[in-house]
């Protein structure tokens, strides 16, 4: 749930990057971190295996500057994609403002998209949390990859995408579509904000 | 101290002073700051609160999966300093304490004053919270420059 | 070990006028055992006791003195009185007004040796 204060005129919210594994969620926090100016982002911190897979989570807060007045603050975090680090992912997703799911496009992790897809619409349901009712924008990472070995964003709007909510098209690697996945989603956290519009 | 509600500000005033802990940091379950207080300009506070949040989620989850019961509150002592932290309930939902304390306190009087302040914090507590305009409802723009200034497009 | 500080608990509890002892951690002011009777917070006691014999042990140091061996801190309804022992603890005993002091601060000098 959103943070607000009215004494600073604060706003925290938190963003989840959720997908299967190496689909590119630690990527997307990477490449923002990356660009994003020293002054205007913390310290990215990951706790991830020794192969560098995400154990935990990665953490990543960025601040947006003032809108209507209010300096706004987003806290991004990716899960582990792994499907044995449920738990993990459970605890991640708690208090949740949004989630960007991070679809893999290559054909061959279709079903991994989908079970990931539906394991996320699981732990929403577990914390009593309606996906139709949450901010959710998907990405389908790895659109450089030669055209044999992947499927277009519409093909994967139309497995993954029933809702039609917005996607974005993307290779994080070189940061296509990472900008406009988190203005997406961001739109998408603050219009609910301004419309429900309800203190922490 | 920076307090996102006014009436935490007197118990954390007080705990601080009574415990001598260095740093106390109220946060949700979730990781987001709703009160600092202390030397908290040596500490990455965003950083510590989502991993003190992370740290009691899985504490509690693993005390559910062992069955040993859902571990409230837990304590690491270092060379010089030690780390409390402890979870709460509230009207506003539940809150995490995160309290960093060195040879000036101890984890006895952190533990003392904490139960205090969760104490006092849950007398004052308002039952219900009001609903109030945060946003514009034409804040795209600003997100928008906001966005491409973060960006440098 | 665990039946040793009993014992001693206990040797120091039997004193006319004591109205609890413990053993407590000094640095933590954690109660590492304790006799005390109804109306006594132990965690509390323990915490705040560690917390101003460590100060008082500061105090003492500063001045060239060492460490506190004793202290005894009189109130109007009675007295609070703490002896280090070996292995960072403290034994303490709660009293009433009336109290033999030499006789508690014999025992829990008896109390800290049984420790060592």
């Amino acid at each position: 749930m959103s943070l607000v204060n009215f004494t600073t005129r604060e706003i925290t919210c938190k963003i989840v990057y959720y997908g299967p594994g190496r689909s590119g969620k630690t990527t997307n926090l990477q490449y923002i971190y990356g660009r994003v100016p020293e002054g205007r982002r913390g310290r990215m911190v990951s706790l991830a295996t020794q192969s560098d897979r995400t154990l935990f989570f990665d953490f990543l807060p960025i601040d947006l500057g003032s809108i209507s007045g209010f300096t706004t603050r987003f806290q991004l975090y990716t899960v582990p994609g792994q499907v044995y680090y449920n738990a993990t992912r459970k605890l991640v997703l708690q208090g949740a403002d949004g989630v960007v799911f991070v679809g893999d496009s290559q054909a061959r992790r279709y079903d991994d998209n989908v079970e990931s897809l539906q394991n996320l619409q699981e732990n929403l349901l577990a914390q009593g949390v309606d996906i139709r009712q949450l901010p959710v924008v998907f990405q389908y990472n790895k659109q450089d990859l030669p055209r044999d070995l992947i499927l277009s964003p519409d093909e994967l709007d139309d497995a993954l995408n029933f809702r039609g909510v917005r996607s974005f098209g993307a290779d994080c690697l070189h940061g296509h579509g990472v900008f406009e996945t988190l203005k997406g989603i961001s739109e998408l956290v603050l219009q609910r904000l301004a419309a429900g519009s309800s203190a922490a | 101290m920076r307090v996102i509600e006014p009436w935490v500000a007197e118990p954390l005033e007080r705990f601080l002073a009574e415990s001598a802990a260095r740093v106390v940091l109220l946060t949700t379950s979730s990781g987001q700051v709703v009160a600092q207080h202390g030397f908290t300009r040596a500490l990455d506070v965003m950083s510590a609160s989502a991993l003190g949040a992370a740290i009691m989620a899985s504490t509690e989850e693993l005390g559910r999966l062992t069955a040993s019961g859902a571990s409230r509150s837990l304590s690491h002592q270092g060379p010089s300093r030690g780390l409390f932290l402890s979870a709460f309930d509230l009207p506003q939902g539940r809150w995490i304490g995160l309290v960093v304390y060195d040879r000036d306190s101890s984890l006895g009087l952190v533990r003392l004053f904490f139960d205090r302040l969760v104490g006092e914090l849950q007398a004052v507590a308002p039952a219900e919270v009001p609903a109030r305009e945060v946003l514009a409802a034409d804040f795209e723009n600003e997100l928008n420059a906001s966005l491409r200034s973060l960006f440098g497009r | 070990m665990r039946l040793d500080i009993v014992g001693s608990l206990e040797s120091i509890t039997r004193v006319r006028g004591v109205r609890g002892a413990m053993i407590v951690s000094a640095e933590e002011g954690l109660v590492v055992a304790e006799s005390s009777m109804e109306g006594i917070d132990g965690a509390a006691v323990a915490a705040l006791t560690a917390g101003v014999v460590a100060r008082l042990g500061r105090a003492t140091e500063a001045a060239g003195r060492t460490a506190p061996a004793f202290v005894h801190l009189q109130a109007e309804r009675g007295a609070l009185l703490a002896v280090p022992a070996p292995g960072d603890l403290l034994v303490v005993a709660v009293t009433d007004a009336a109290v033999n002091v030499g006789l508690v601060r014999l025992e829990l000098r008896r109390a800290a040796e049984h420790l060592a």
